[in-house]
């Protein structure tokens, strides 16, 4: 079979052609808001290191009360360039979910999520708490004091939503505590649960993206202008190649240089360590939290907090269609908020760290 | 000379790899005295674990970054070859319209 068989032989079976006649006809818009597309890649881009690296620590990690934080300081002392494996797996997390709000952030400001593209910001917005889900269910893991009081904090927190909170915490926990139901639940949340709905939702939101295609920001729709566009490939791709190429790097050099330790074994009997800080993503909800007084005409603080966190959660989700104006008073009061809501999620996280 | 250039990197990349690679498996014999079982209440910190390995992973670093400065030059030059054809598409659309 020749070279020219082959291909036409793979393009009969699986449409090759179709890929690549579609990748030489789409375009990227181009404007001075044009870097802020890079943020969707470098998401994929860390997501695939995620995927890489979880598959490596699988071969050694052992989801059980007793050998959890011994198969993870197995990881760091035994198994070749182990450490580095993990260091990057954890660094990658951070970065994923960092490019994931910056990702949302831009998309919010330029507006991006308005007709006909709502279903695309509400994949996303899930896409983000998938994201958090990954980084909450993977910190247990190790299963070391630090983690199993983060867990015990964290699960304990759905406790104060009315009605449904109790259950909410014996479904996520396994029962009334932290035990090993609830490092297997997570276990399984993190490796199988968690990466199916994302692989999932991942397909949705590129599905979508190439539906519509790329969004321009409003302020360039309002001038009725057509913008100018890049050739998707190879132009647009080889750009993106650069932005990969640098953070893989930042990544890798990261990872050497500060690697994560591992903490002493979890004892479900010790009491919690003082000054219990969860990962940096969630610090602002955590700051959140705490600064609610114990009672507010009577009903429980941190019940009043969940439920106008929850609330926010939801508003923020359905933005496409409470922003439906963008380019009047209501949309520039819309930008506004999310500049406030970026100013107070700093503030907190640096409040919380002080 | 650019010719040149390719075979200067090709024998920096190689005998980088090939320094990399003694060295990694060299790191190996180190590892038995990392079998130690740990200490009630010891934090383990993950660094390298001797001189070699931690030789051998800047050494990586430095490798890693020079590599990604040559590609980034390379896909420059790719850039401004696509962005050049792209224009003369452009330009001689418009060409064939008028």
């Amino acid at each position: 079979m020749g070279k020219l068989d082959l291909g036409n032989w793979l393009d009969e079976r699986l449409g090759l052609k179709l890929i690549s006649r579609f990748l030489k006809e789409k375009k990227v818009p181009l404007h001075r808001h044009t870097p802020w597309y890079y943020t969707g890649s470098a998401i994929l881009l860390f997501f695939t290191i995620q995927v890489i690296t979880g598959f490596m620590l699988l071969f050694y990690y052992k989801p059980t009360l007793e050998l959890a934080n011994k198969s993870v300081a197995q990881i760091m002392n035994e198994v070749p360039l182990g450490w580095i494996i993990r260091s990057i797996h954890s660094w990658s997390a951070s970065f994923m979910i960092a490019c994931v709000f910056i990702h949302l952030i831009g998309i919010w400001l330029a507006k991006s999520y308005r007709k006909p593209r709502e279903m695309t910001w509400l994949s996303g917005v899930i896409l983000l708490l998938i994201s958090l889900a990954f980084g909450f269910t993977g910190y247990l893991l190790p299963w070391d004091e630090l983690s199993l009081s983060a867990t015990k904090v964290g699960t304990d927190i759905p406790r104060s939503i009315p009605v449904v909170g109790i259950w909410v915490t014996k479904l996520l926990r396994g029962g009334e505590d932290v035990t090993q139901d609830t490092l297997t639940r997570f276990f399984g949340l993190h490796v199988s649960v968690l990466p199916i709905f994302a692989f999932l939702l991942i397909a949705l939101h590129v599905y979508f993206i190439q539906k519509h295609g790329m969004s321009v920001p409003v302020e360039i729709e309002i001038k009725n202008e057509k913008p100018n566009e890049l050739p998707f490939w190879p132009n647009f791709v080889y750009r993106e190649m650069i932005v990969w190429l640098l953070l893989f790097g930042v990544l890798i050099s990261v990872s050497i240089l500060f690697p994560p330790s591992l903490g002493e074994e979890a004892d479900l009997m010790a009491p919690a360590p003082e000054g219990i800080k969860p990962e940096w993503y969630f610090l602002f909800l955590f700051q959140t939290l705490k600064i609610f007084p114990a009672k507010i005409l009577g009903v429980e603080g941190e019940t009043v907090a969940i439920i106008l966190i929850l609330i926010a959660v939801l508003l923020f989700a359905l933005l496409p269609f409470l922003d439906n104006k963008p380019a009047e008073r209501k949309g520039k009061f819309v930008s506004l908020i999310a500049y406030l809501v970026i100013l107070y999620a700093l503030f907190m996280s640096i409040w919380s760290l002080m | 000379m650019a010719k040149r250039g390719v075979a200067l990197f090709l024998l920096l990349f190689l005998g980088i790899t090939f320094f990399l690679l003694k060295e990694i498996s060299g790191s190996e014999e180190g590892q038995e005295e990392l079998k130690k079982p740990k200490e009630s209440g010891e934090k383990i910190v993950s660094s390298p674990k001797d001189i070699r390995e931690k030789i051998s992973v800047y050494v990586f670093m430095g490798w890693m970054w020079l590599s990604i400065f040559i590609l980034i030059y390379i896909l420059r030059q790719k850039i401004s070859e696509a962005d050049r054809i792209l224009r003369l598409k452009y330009f001689k659309g418009n060409k064939d319209n008028s």
